[in-house]
């Protein structure tokens, strides 16, 4: 297990795009040390902001994080990185495969653009999580996403592919969703905003958009395979999908595919 | 031209030299503001790229709730002259379009060109104020946000709801419309409401023919767009840290980066009027502001450089909201003062000279 300790907190903000176990493993720890991370004029390398420690392994372990530590495993495929502390914004963001993990929180927009692999928070999430950066076409794009604390608003905000499990989520989660399927132990207001397609399952939620109409209680088979699927995910709410639910359909601005399942009474 | 460095008077070479020092030994300034003619913030973005500073400008999250959803899905656009000229039904979101006198020009006249030439205008409010100087027909939004609203209604002109309210009716002028138009404020509106808004207008263009009018920030934020575009390739949040343009709306906002401790130094750009960022004075700052202007006194920074007002005391190219492009005003005068892109290129040279490593 390679292990990048922080020296202190950064300056300024740290761009760990391509630190990876598998980037790291084919380099000394020389050549690891130069690897431009600042994002200043100042200049800092990898061996300014961390001590290294490589054993060329699939697994790698940054301990002490920071709000400033940006885009961390943007470009994982394989393996497994695991932060002891908090991140900054786009965790990994376009990541293709593998485990990624923060104990603490994470800053915007994790797991945008994320079209394979895991990746969980086990605090909580800024606003996007999921969600498009600027101009981009799709939020998450396929991996999953697990955040054991609160995300912020506009969770999954134009998601095309792939799962978020969160326990609370703010304002809007699910927003301009394209397809994929949230679910939350309660959502905030507005959820689905000029969603298109997509399933948002929620505990609670806050006001509804008067674009959504009630289409009854189905009882439907998906709700329960969905349950098995998230079962090995360790997903605390789980229990919500096997009880009654009651079904809106919207967002009817839009071509009105999407869902938003909540529990009966 | 006056000037204070740290609260005293200065003369012009002092101040240069003051804020040539303060942003040569920066590590992570940035340059807000931005609300002044074009040779200024074109000044201001090579001294950027030279010291690796960030732009943000003081029209940002406005330009921004409208540049994500042009970039994402792009728009049907037109311009004022065309509104007057063509439009048989025009739609007026919110209530900052009716700050100016452009509702009602367009309430005053009828189309004379086109398909609806000569016939009546329609004018209708969404969310606006219900009663004015202006002949329209207004539609309320209740407890709703302006982005619900357009929603809401937008489900009407796609069938998806159906009925006899309001929006209904909304919907159905709207549809009736031979050339329609949308003012809007993006920035009232946001990014979400933006982009329901040009959805809105595409699926009206299903039937009729239907464009958005959005308009302009009052402190230069098109103009800023148009060169930020031709210089670096990016919208105008960009940061020179790593000697590129790298755009990153949400790391370049100014206020989250001060807020955030990630900024040593600041140049505030405001040769015309725009509000001062709330950070001013807990920052080493180099602000150059218009002359006579609220913000031409010691107290507004640590150094203060006054510079001639575009339009006023000097000629310069700025955005001409009318016409939708970037113009030349000439000085309504005698031009007599500097320029805030002489002052930021002495700055620049002032820099070199020191020899700062950038």
């Amino acid at each position: 297990m390679s292990i990048l300790t922080l020296r202190s907190e950064p300056p300024e903000r740290i761009d760990l795009l391509n630190i990876t176990p598998l980037a790291l493993s084919s380099l000394s720890h020389g050549d690891a040390a130069k690897l431009p991370v600042g994002t200043s004029r100042r200049g800092l390398t990898l061996g300014d902001v961390f001590a290294i420690k490589l054993d060329g392994s699939d697994s790698l372990v940054i301990e002490g994080g920071s709000s400033r530590l940006d885009r961390v495993g943007a470009a994982l495929s394989e393996g497994t990185m695991r932060v002891e502390g908090d991140v900054g914004q786009r965790l990994g963001e376009g990541m293709a495969g593998g485990h990624l993990t923060v104990t603490g929180s994470a800053g915007p927009f994790a797991a945008t653009g994320a079209t394979g692999g895991t990746i969980t928070i086990e605090g909580n999430a800024g606003d996007h999580a999921g969600g498009a950066v600027y101009a981009a076409k799709a939020g998450l794009d396929g991996a999953t996403l697990i955040i054991n604390g609160s995300a912020g608003d506009g969770l999954g905000d134009r998601m095309r592919r792939g799962i978020i499990l969160v326990q609370k989520a703010g304002a809007r989660a699910g927003q301009r969703m394209i397809a994929g399927t949230i679910v939350a132990g309660a959502v905030g207001d507005e959820p689905g905003y000029g969603m298109r397609r997509g399933t948002i399952v929620a505990g609670s939620h806050g006001a509804l958009l008067p674009t959504f109409a009630e289409t009854g209680t189905p009882d439907l088979v998906f709700l329960r395979l969905l349950a098995r699927s998230l079962g090995p995910l360790g997903y605390k709410n789980l229990e919500l999908l096997n009880g009654p639910m009651r079904r809106y359909s919207g967002d009817l601005a839009t071509i009105g595919k999407g869902e938003l399942f909540t529990p009966v009474g | 031209m006056a000037a204070w460095v740290k609260g005293n008077a200065a003369d012009k070479d002092a101040a240069v030299d003051a804020a040539a020092t303060l942003l040569a030994t920066a590590h992570t300034p940035v340059f807000a503001g931005l609300s002044a003619e074009l040779a200024a913030i074109r000044a201001a973005y090579r001294l950027a790229d030279r010291i690796g500073a960030s732009l943000d400008p003081v029209a940002g999250d406005g330009l921004y709730a409208e540049l994500g959803t042009i970039a994402t899905g792009g728009a049907l656009t037109t311009t004022a002259p065309e509104t007057l000229g063509r439009a048989d039904t025009v739609l007026v979101i919110g209530n900052r379009p009716w700050d100016g006198d452009l509702v009602a020009e367009i309430a005053k006249s009828k189309p004379v060109r086109g398909r609806a030439a000569g016939e009546e205008r329609s004018v209708l409010s969404l969310g606006g104020p219900a009663n004015g100087a202006s002949r329209h027909v207004a539609y309320g939004v209740g407890n709703a946000s302006l982005d619900v609203a357009i929603g809401h209604l937008r489900a009407f002109v796609r069938g998806n709801l159906a009925g006899e309210d309001a929006f209904g009716d909304l919907a159905k002028r709207l549809a009736a419309a031979k050339f329609g138009v949308v003012l809007f404020d993006a920035g009232e509106i946001g990014d979400a409401g933006t982009e329901m808004l040009l959805g809105l207008l595409k699926d009206l263009a299903e039937t009729t023919r239907f464009f958005a009018l959005p308009l302009a920030d009052p402190f230069q934020g098109r103009a800023v767009t148009q060169l930020s575009a031709w210089t670096t390739g990016q919208a105008p949040r960009v940061g020179f840290g790593r000697h590129l343009p790298e755009h990153d709306p949400w790391c370049f906002d100014s206020d989250r980066q001060v807020a955030a401790g990630e900024v040593d130094a600041a140049l505030w750009l405001s040769s015309l009027p725009s509000p001062r960022p709330n950070w001013l004075g807990s920052l080493p700052t180099v602000a150059i502001v218009g002359e006579g202007s609220a913000d031409a006194r010691p107290e507004t920074a640590e150094i203060v450089i006054t510079v001639g007002v575009p339009g006023s005391s000097i000629g310069g190219s700025v955005w001409n909201e009318r016409r939708g492009v970037i113009g030349y005003v000439p000085a309504s005068g005698q031009a007599t003062a500097d320029t805030a892109a002489d002052v930021i290129a002495d700055i620049a040279k002032k820099i070199e000279q020191k020899g700062a490593s950038c």
